[in-house]
């Protein structure tokens, strides 16, 4: 599995239960898939999804069809020059995507994470940043 | 069995010397016994790596011509403290820098001059006759100046609590980020890798203990402040010279909405003089317990939840109630090892030698609060009669009870009392301007509370973060017993 970041930006969206044409969309192809996080802000109607790997160029092109913006946003990245492997994120992170490896490093799961963000702010040396 | 500092320092330049880190002194003793590890081990090495507030660099920069004797002085924008000769200072790691707070602070501008960075110097005077230069603005860098030296009165807690928080909400602390109703844990501290947890007893480490500090040597220079040995909480003062040590060991942070610190590096070696030592550096993390704090509650004397040990909090989780809580560390293992390891090739290379401490910490320093001579103030000290409307009543009789009882907050709550919402006269001016004429569709029901023992303060600060003039005051069953508005506390 893997998410995707998928925005029906305001203007075209003329109402917020616009944001069914995403799932609709993605129903079409008959899969399982979870949704992460709903939220509207300034850019519009925004839904994280966590979609089977060998089907994000399927749906990403037929979301794009229908003026939706899908992109892999949503996600941190560490940087490993700024990191001091205190661990100060690690508490915060819901899915273990950011751990200690076996030599007590920090290590980050890209897969596993699920842009919840909670950890942004915890890093006392600004090594995680939004993607 | 007892060795003396000369034996081993002997050993040591001879190349004979059996060097191990703490947590490989723990397997040596259990596998071949207290009596062997004491005869064939004689130094074990510590580390830690973690956030220690108190950090701060006495710098000097030689004189400028003409002189100047510095009243106010900035080093990259942060402030720093000026009150000695004229061109000494001391700088705090917490010290934020004025252009840029809560990103850059006196921690990261020691990490920049360590690492050689150029640092731009900023200040002024009132000049006097042998000092008549008003203003300088210059670059340095650490070859430049005289002396730079790393001073810290607290540094190297031998343990340190692990902070939760009840509260309903996150919590910004130096503890890192604490989210509410038990969301999470943290803890700092290396546990059985910890310099003093190797020698509680602080019978090795003492005043002029030479020891590894950021990547240099250093020295102790006495108990730190706050020493507090008889709750296992006790701390150094240390000193080392700036120019010998390494940005790796020297890491400028910054907690958001708390502010800016340093992360620094110690290790200090342990000789294994007797038995005893070998027993004590054996220690393992299941036997070094801490407690776990809520700092939900923002009080000098957080409630102690329960004991915890560093096996426990290492391992990532915690249970309180019987709600696993997920735990992690905001000082590094990873860094702790590799200190307590750089400190072990050190010796082995005999290039650092033991020496005994001219004077032994002491064992019985009390920590005390502070005297506070103006007595606490609390809620239920300033609170008045809150002015009630049920939730069901008309908006006319909330506007009518406004100008009655010339009150801008009427509480609503159903007819046990219970607190439903709050209504303000600008809800009410809002609502005849909006066209509204029902009381549901004005109230605010998301409320700020505050309760009888909260002191004043702290209900002050509720009403600034959130920007409002009142708190109803509620019991334990969150019924409403008053309230207390801005103008109580004017």
């Amino acid at each position: 599995m893997t998410i995707i970041n998928c925005t029906l930006p305001f203007g075209v969206v003329k109402d917020v239960n616009d944001y069914s044409k995403i799932i609709n969309e993605i129903l079409r192809y008959d899969i399982t898939f979870n949704i992460l996080k709903f939220s509207t802000g300034s850019g519009g109607v925004t839904l994280l999804l966590d979609i089977p790997l060998d089907k994000v160029d399927l749906i990403t092109e037929s979301l794009i069809k229908h003026n939706v913006i899908v992109n892999k946003k949503g996600r941190v990245i560490v940087d490993d020059d700024k990191c001091i492997d205190c661990g100060a994120c690690i508490s915060l992170c819901p899915t273990d995507a950011l751990h200690l490896d076996i030599n007590d490093r920090l290590e980050f799961s890209y897969e596993k994470c699920i842009g919840c963000l909670l950890c942004l702010d915890s890093c006392p040396r600004k090594a995680i940043e939004e993607m | 069995m007892v060795k003396t500092y000369a034996e081993i320092n002997e050993k040591i330049k001879s190349g004979d010397a059996i060097i191990v880190s703490a947590e490989e002194m723990i397997k040596i003793v259990e596998e071949s016994g207290l009596r062997i590890a004491a005869e064939e081990v004689d130094v074990v090495t510590t580390g830690t790596f973690g956030p220690m507030c108190s950090s701060g660099a006495f710098l000097n920069f030689g004189h400028s011509d003409p002189p100047i004797k510095f009243e106010h002085l900035w080093l990259n924008d942060v402030h720093a403290y000026h009150g000695n000769a004229a061109v000494d200072c001391y700088v705090g790691c917490t010290r934020m820098a004025d252009i840029k707070p809560f990103e850059y602070g006196g921690g990261h501008l020691i990490e920049d001059l360590v690492a050689g960075k150029p640092i731009r110097l900023r200040g002024n005077s009132y000049t006097t006759d042998c000092y008549p230069l008003a203003e300088i603005d210059t670059l340095i860098t650490i070859d430049d100046i005289n002396q730079a030296i790393l001073c810290n009165p607290r540094n190297a807690y031998q343990r340190y609590i692990c902070a939760v928080n009840s509260s309903e909400k996150t919590l910004y602390t130096y503890m890192g980020k604490l989210l509410p109703q038990f969301g999470n844990a943290h803890y700092a501290g290396a546990g059985e890798l910890s310099p003093l947890n190797n020698d509680p007893d602080y019978e090795t480490i003492g005043i002029g203990t030479r020891i590894f500090l950021g990547g240099g040597i250093g020295y102790v220079m006495g108990e730190g402040t706050q020493h507090s040995p008889e709750n296992r909480f006790g701390t150094l003062f240390l000193k080392g010279d700036l120019k010998q040590m390494s940005s790796e060991y020297l890491r400028g942070v910054s907690y958001e909405k708390y502010g800016t610190s340093m992360f620094i590096g110690v290790g200090i070696p342990i000789p294994i003089l007797n038995e005893g030592l070998a027993k004590k550096t054996a220690i393992r993390d299941e036997e070094i317990f801490t407690e776990v704090v809520d700092y939900g509650i923002p009080r000098r004397d957080r409630p102690i939840l329960k004991n915890v040990n560093y096996k426990e909090l290492k391992d990532g989780m915690i249970d309180l109630d019987g709600k696993s809580i997920k735990c992690s560390s905001l000082s590094s293992i990873f860094h702790a090892r590799k200190i307590a390891n750089e400190l072990k090739e050190w010796i082995e290379e005999g290039r650092f030698l033991l020496n005994p401490p001219a004077e032994t910490l002491s064992q019985d320093t009390k920590f005390k609060p502070m005297r506070q001579i103006s007595e606490l103030k609390f809620v239920k000290d300033l609170k008045r009669e809150a002015i009630i409307c049920y939730e069901d009543c008309d908006l006319k009789i909330v506007a009518e009870k406004i100008i009655e009882e010339n009150m801008n907050h009427i509480i609503i709550t159903d007819r046990e009392n219970f607190l439903k919402g709050i209504v303000t006269s600008f809800d009410v001016t809002k609502a005849i301007a909006k066209d509204k004429t029902e009381l549901k569709d004005i109230i605010t029901k998301k409320v700020i509370t505050t309760t009888d023992n909260e002191p004043i303060e702290l209900a002050a600060r509720k009403m600034k973060l959130n920007e409002i003039s009142a708190l109803p005051v509620i019991d334990d069953n969150k019924k409403v017993i008053g309230i207390i508005t801005s103008e109580e506390l004017m």
